[in-house]
């Protein structure tokens, strides 16, 4: 079932019959909590453009009397920041890349194939889900050593390669392709992964999309396992960067700010730009969790 | 589809037969290939997920440096950790960091959704706003409020010295430094648990409330004996959602506290990756690992069956 959009006024009149006072506190209310939710980023920013010497003024200065923007260049230089950037971007499109391919090849295989032990082996990809990354990291660690992929796009990429949640959403989207069309295809003697790339994929946009949204935030934020696998610079992503920058420049706080700004922002336009797809993918799958 | 027909017409009888058996084996062809697709996921889940867990049970029963070969202890790891005040503190702080955390987050949460399901204006631009800090970066939220939580940071010059309260040390306070992580969590997490009670509350069909309200219920009425009893699987969800990931929450501890001050925000998933990758006592933090995925376990199963339960019962 799908999810129902939010633009809907008028199926949900709500509580609040008319305008009138309650009406305005509500607003003011909700302003205020905004407001709150704005404030840490308009901190970040303030910073980002003041001397060190501006910092901590008080009263909290919002609009530096000269915007430093040369903090922004001196940070980028003087520190492998763009490196970074480039790896996170790299991994996290990678690791959506071979998601987007393993969980719809499986989650086809589990919709719509019989054969033996399917049923065990699609419970088995459910129960994964609930083993917490911090139960198995010491034998993935071993594991990973053992193949030679420490400090390499290999170790940061291919262990992440698949998902249960990812499979379990592509498998109930392929449960709503009906057998019949399928079946034509078979009969016009098309081959399996014809069938798959040339039917199933182009009908399963709306559900893959919504997967690569997830995959993609989830591992552009990724930082337990990266911690332990690129222990080199020439590996390290964004927030290994970020989080190395804080523990050796944390007192440099208006370039700390312009680079954590700067990872912040393509996120922030990406989720400014999909957000109808971000929250209905979210709707979607917590309905159906 | 002509030109099968045309040659089956024209093969008569006997190659319709010899069709029979071909469809047989290309069924068993299809599944196969069935099969095929799976194996790429599958073989990743059992080298980087199936594989790990079952050798993490394994290696709980074993002294292991994460360095030199495992040896054999028995259950002697499980007796350490059971007697390991350090242990019972990081159990405590997730605990009490789930605990204070959620619960405020899910108020919060279902009234801002309450309130951003009525005919408002501008319930878009909000919801938005609210949503931003969910899909921001842990670490980069993290060395933004380690900033705000600074003597001379936001919180004390903007907030608390108006009201006359000195500055406080948060992060290096023993009392305030979890309280501190709490605050950042809450602020981090509405948005996400907004928009799933949004969801919840769409599911709900207006006409419900009509007519509750149409009898002349009050709206505290239609919320208490409608609104909650239908909300109830999302709530579940909710729970079990904060719970699961609440009690994994790594990031904060580890770059504005470090566990700190003195293991006052030492988290169980922070406690494991220092016994195994700064103490090198793999063994040990093998069955600390092993107790986080019962914990996890149980979690999920109650709201398994409690989801069967209300859905059946």
């Amino acid at each position: 079932m799908a999810a129902p959009p939010f633009h809907h006024p008028l199926r949900h009149p709500g509580r609040l019959r008319s305008g009138g006072w309650g009406h305005l506190a509500l607003y003011i209310v909700l302003g205020i909590g905004a407001v709150l939710m704005l404030l840490p980023f308009a901190y970040m920013l303030s910073t980002s453009l003041k001397t060190l010497g501006e910092v901590f003024t008080t009263p909290v200065q919002w609009i530096p009397k000269e915007l430093r923007w040369d903090n922004y260049v001196t940070a980028l230089r003087e520190h492998p920041i763009g490196h970074y950037f480039r790896n996170s971007l790299f991994v996290a499109v990678s690791v959506t890349l071979l998601n987007l391919l393993t969980c719809s090849l499986a989650g086809y295989s589990f919709a719509k194939f019989r054969y033996r032990g399917r049923n065990l082996l699609f419970g088995t990809v459910l129960a994964t889900m609930m083993i917490p990354l911090a139960s198995m990291i010491i034998p993935l660690f071993i594991v990973v050593r053992d193949l030679g992929w420490v400090d390499s796009y290999w170790g940061l990429t291919i262990p992440a390669g698949t998902s249960a949640f990812g499979i379990f959403l592509m498998r109930q989207h392929m449960l709503t392709i009906p057998d019949d069309l399928l079946d034509a295809a078979r009969l016009d003697g098309s081959s399996e992964p014809r069938i798959f790339f040339g039917i199933v994929v182009p009908m399963s946009k709306t559900a893959l999309s919504s997967l690569a949204i997830f995959i993609f935030m989830w591992n552009w934020d990724s930082f337990f396992w990266p911690l332990l696998v690129a222990t080199d610079d020439q590996y390290r992503t964004l927030p290994l960067g970020i989080a190395l920058f804080e523990s050796s420049y944390g007192t440099n706080y208006p370039q700390l700010m312009a680079v954590a700004f700067v990872a912040m922002l393509p996120v922030l336009i990406v989720f400014l730009v999909l957000q109808r797809n971000f929250i209905e993918a979210l709707t979607m799958s917590s309905i159906k969790g | 589809m002509q030109t099968t027909q045309t040659a089956e017409l024209r093969a008569g009888p006997q190659h319709a037969q010899g069709r029979r058996q071909f469809r047989l084996t290309h069924l068993q062809k299809r599944n196969l290939w069935g099969f095929a697709f799976a194996v790429p996921a599958l073989c990743l889940f059992a080298l980087f997920s199936i594989y790990p867990i079952a050798r993490t049970f394994f290696l709980s029963f074993f002294d292991y440096s994460v360095v030199d070969p495992p040896r054999p202890v028995g259950l002697e790891n499980y007796q350490q950790i059971l007697g390991d005040p350090r242990f019972h503190t990081s159990l405590f702080n997730s605990f009490r960091y789930v605990i204070f955390t959620y619960i405020p987050v899910w108020i919060l949460a279902l009234l801002l959704a309450l309130a951003l399901n009525t005919r408002i204006k501008a319930r878009a631009i909000f919801r938005t706003i609210y949503f931003v800090p969910v899909v921001m970066s842990w670490v980069v939220v993290s060395v933004i409020w380690k900033l705000i939580f600074h003597r001379n940071g936001l919180l004390n010059t903007m907030f608390l010295s108006p009201v006359g309260i000195g500055p406080q040390n948060w992060l290096t306070d023993l009392q305030l430094a979890p309280d501190a992580i709490v605050i950042l969590s809450i602020w981090k997490e509405v948005g996400f648990f907004m928009v799933v009670f949004l969801a919840g509350l769409q599911n709900i069909p207006s006409d419900f409330t009509e007519a509750a309200r149409v009898d002349g219920s009050s709206s505290l009425q239609v919320f208490r004996y409608i609104t909650l009893p239908l909300l109830q699987p999302t709530i579940l969800f909710s729970t079990v959602i904060g719970l699961v990931t609440g009690l994994q929450i790594f990031i904060p501890q580890f770059v504005m506290t470090q566990g700190g001050p003195v293991d006052a925000t030492l988290v169980l998933t922070l406690d494991i990756y220092q016994t195994a990758f700064v103490f090198l006592d793999g063994g040990k933090a093998s069955a600390m690992s092993v107790v986080l995925f019962f914990i996890i376990a149980v979690v999920t199963l109650v709201q398994f069956r409690l989801y069967r339960s209300r859905a059946y019962g």
